[in-house]
């Protein structure tokens, strides 16, 4: 048959025979699973065998792109990556940008599929139809900024690049690794994986383009599409500033009485001190990936890429950083590394606390800790090399949760990552309720929704938001009907359908940064779906496609042993948090009410209620399986 | 070589929306590198815009590059 869209072909790599070879995809898979995330889902689901050890040669990784990816859909460039990740046990999936899947898709592949261990270290390069398994030992050892420059200058500086640092190499449990040395795929540990199989690194390269069924269609909808974008009145302050725009680190920083620290990372220092070159993913119109040069001082000539100017700018809150050169300076050895910079902020705050405290000494760190520079930078190392106390801190917060009771009930931590959004800060959105429920542990990017696009917003603001994400008005009254009135949104309910709706625009391959999804609804995706690949599906098909996928994501870790009892909110939430002078209660989305943990266990009841699945166990019960036609995979 | 197009390098992005129009709208697939327009080191500091022959001159990447990288000449009378 013809393919549109999709190319219809997945790679399967075998790393312990050294074999490649060519699954063809199947019509009927594609039309219940849906792309990227839900192919990928599908044959995780086949091949990882429940109780396995992630960084064992048993484990796979399967890395797929949407049908949108590779054409010039606007925000189209996502690929997904799925395994079992080490920080938590879990099988979960992962998100990046960047040129991979673009060139992937060019080059005739939807997915890869990456089993067994390499003999020695080697980089796996797509070429079109070349496929090759090559010799990495020159590169094995080194950064990952090195390691993707020496790939581009092999490929023209034209190809796709994913690669590990020496965290990976070196089995740090949460490393990652990242795309084009910009964008950071696989938070828990996709870094560790590959450095178990021995590989460094994955290259795609494609000139065979992706072609499409209904091109006059297309272009109907593209041009409207495009149109909009181009005369989005604030579509020039997002390219300025990038995701700076949305969260103004220096704002935080003020509340917490920090005015000169907040000013070294103020838009002003980012636009006359920082800011290089603003680089896209393919297709993007909303560019807003970062390559800073540092001009001045004991840094002067630093080069750094980074998927926003916020990450680095985020670890400021950090009193062992205080001038924008030594914050960039320190995230560039992370990123180098492998390291995933959210870890180590937190993992930094907290081991000051617990030495603070008197929990953490000198005799069990081996070091005099200080919340200094150096301190900190000494840490990335210890923990990259594993290297004295930082062997242990590279096993993951499991590890320090076992070593005494005081710091396994004070680390913010879910289902064995750390948490990135602070609800006691930002209140309870769902993104970060989203982070108690997600099977892959604390994590935000699947709990993306009005709660932040209309932020403090009217009860009509939501409605047209939850139009937009194709949530069925059956659901709004009780989206609408919180466990305590004055609260006004059900942010349990409402997470269902953001994670609905991401793994919507994950299995196409859409952006779901608001910048760029908040172009996007359930409707005008159907129509391009349809238009690229020639199907005829309605807006239904596709939320009952991601509803299918987050179920079996859900099945495939019940197997793993994870049932409602992991899906905790962590203890310290529900103590006030100092910041500055001032105390935080954990409160929600309109701060009219604090959360107790009364009101916290009935969201997670309502969560699983509008996901249809067992109260008791948090898992989904058989009748929804059925429903689904998910029951092989129990 | 398109001689109405003025190429300034600094403002693009290296969203390849250029290459993937233009083979679109040529050749009915989305294949950027056979357009008549390339961009080779996307992501360097110094990215490079260069036209290929058979470039009809249609000013049609110019339409779609939203980042002003690429503007059409003044035609003299
Ligand atoms: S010239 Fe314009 S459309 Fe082409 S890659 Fe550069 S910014 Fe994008
Ligand atoms: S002017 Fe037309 S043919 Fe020439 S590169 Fe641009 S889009 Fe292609």
């Amino acid at each position: 048959m013809e393919w549109n869209g999709y190319t219809g072909n997945i790679l399967n790599v075998d790393l312990t025979r050294n074999k490649i070879s060519i699954i063809k995809e199947n019509l009927e898979d594609i039309k219940q699973f849906i792309g990227g995330i839900g192919i990928n889902c599908k044959l995780a689901a086949e091949l990882i065998k429940p109780g396995i050890d992630p960084l064992s040669e048993e484990n796979v990784i399967i890395i797929g792109t949407g049908p949108m990816v590779g054409t010039i859909t606007p925000g189209a460039s996502r690929v997904v990556g799925i395994s079992k990740f080490p920080a938590s046990g879990a099988i979960a999936n992962s998100c990046g940008s960047m040129s991979f899947g673009f060139h992937l898709k060019q080059a005739g592949f939807d997915h890869v599929i990456i089993s067994g261990k390499a003999e020695k270290a080697v980089y796996l390069e797509i070429l079109d139809d070349h496929v090759e398994l090559c010799n990495a030992t020159d590169i094995w050892g080194k950064d990952i900024v090195e390691t993707t420059d020496r790939l581009w200058k092999k490929h023209d500086g034209s190809c796709g690049v994913i690669a590990i640092g020496q965290a990976g190499e070196n089995l740090v449990k949460g490393a990652l690794t990242l795309i084009d040395k910009t964008s950071t795929f696989g938070r828990g540990g996709l870094g560790a994986i590959m450095g178990s199989k021995k590989l460094k690194a994955i290259v795609s390269k494609g000139t065979k383009g992706v072609s499409i069924a209904d091109p006059k269609e297309f272009n109907k909808l593209y041009k409207k599409l495009i149109e909009r974008i181009r005369n989005y009145p604030h579509r020039k302050s997002w390219i300025d500033l990038g995701m700076l725009r949305s969260l103004p680190i220096g704002m935080l920083l003020s509340m917490k009485g920090q005015k000169k620290k907040a000013r070294q990372c103020s838009d002003r220092v980012y636009l006359k001190k920082l800011k290089k070159r603003r680089i896209a993913c393919p297709s993007c119109p909303m560019a807003d990936k970062d390559i800073l040069e540092i001009k001045e001082g004991k840094y002067d000539g630093l080069i750094h890429y980074t998927s926003s100017v916020i990450n680095p700018f985020m670890m400021m809150t950090l009193d062992s950083l205080n001038t924008y050169d030594e914050t960039i300076n320190a995230f560039d050895l992370i990123n180098r590394y492998g390291l995933d910079s959210l870890t180590i902020t937190t993992l930094f705050q907290f081991l000051n606390d617990m030495n603070d405290k008197g929990i953490l000494s000198k005799s069990d760190m081996g070091f005099e800790w200080k919340c200094d520079y150096n301190t900190l930078i000494k840490l990335i190392e210890m923990i990259a090399f594993r290297k004295g106390f930082g062997d242990i801190l590279a096993e993951g917060w499991k590890k320090l949760a076992d070593m005494n009771e005081t710091m396994a009930t004070e680390m913010l931590v879910v289902k064995g990552l750390d948490v990135v959004f602070e609800p006691r800060l930002l209140r309870l959105g769902t993104m970060e309720f989203e982070q108690v429920v997600n099977p892959k542990g604390a994590h935000v990017a699947s709990g993306g929704s009005p709660t932040y696009v209309s932020s403090g917003g009217s009860m009509e603001r939501f409605k047209t938001h939850f139009r937009r994400m194709g949530i069925p008005e059956l659901a709004f009254n009780k989206i609408f009907t919180p466990p305590r009135k004055e609260m006004g949104i059900n942010v349990g309910r409402l997470t269902r359908y953001s994670e609905d709706w991401y793994t919507v625009l994950t299995s196409t391959g859409i952006c779901a940064r608001a910048q760029m999804n908040r172009f996007w609804s359930l409707e005008s995706i159907t129509a391009f779906y349809n238009a690229i690949t020639g199907f005829d599906l309605i807006q239904e098909d596709l939320r009952k496609a991601a509803e299918r996928v987050w179920n079996l994501l859900k099945i495939m870790n019940m197997k793993e042993g994870f049932s409602r009892k992991d899906d905790k909110f962590p203890k310290e939430w529900f103590k006030p948090l100092k910041f500055g002078d001032n105390e935080l209660n954990f409160q929600d989305f309109y701060g009219s009410t604090t959360i107790t943990t009364e009101i916290a266990n009935q969201l997670l009841d309502d969560y699983y209620d509008e996901r249809g699945w067992d109260k008791i166990n948090g898992q989904p019960t058989l009748e929804k399986i059925k429903e689904l036609k998910l029951e092989k995979y129990l | 070589m398109s001689p109405n197009i003025i190429i300034n390098e600094e403002k693009c992005v290296g969203c390849r929306i250029c290459q993937l129009w233009c083979s679109y709208i040529h050749k009915k697939v989305f294949i950027p590198s056979e357009a008549y327009i390339q961009v080779k080191n996307v992501y360097d500091l110094n990215p490079k815009i260069s036209f290929l022959d058979g470039c009809t001159n249609c000013g049609q990447c110019v339409e779609y590059c939203l980042y002003g990288a690429l503007t059409l000449k003044e035609v003299e009378d």
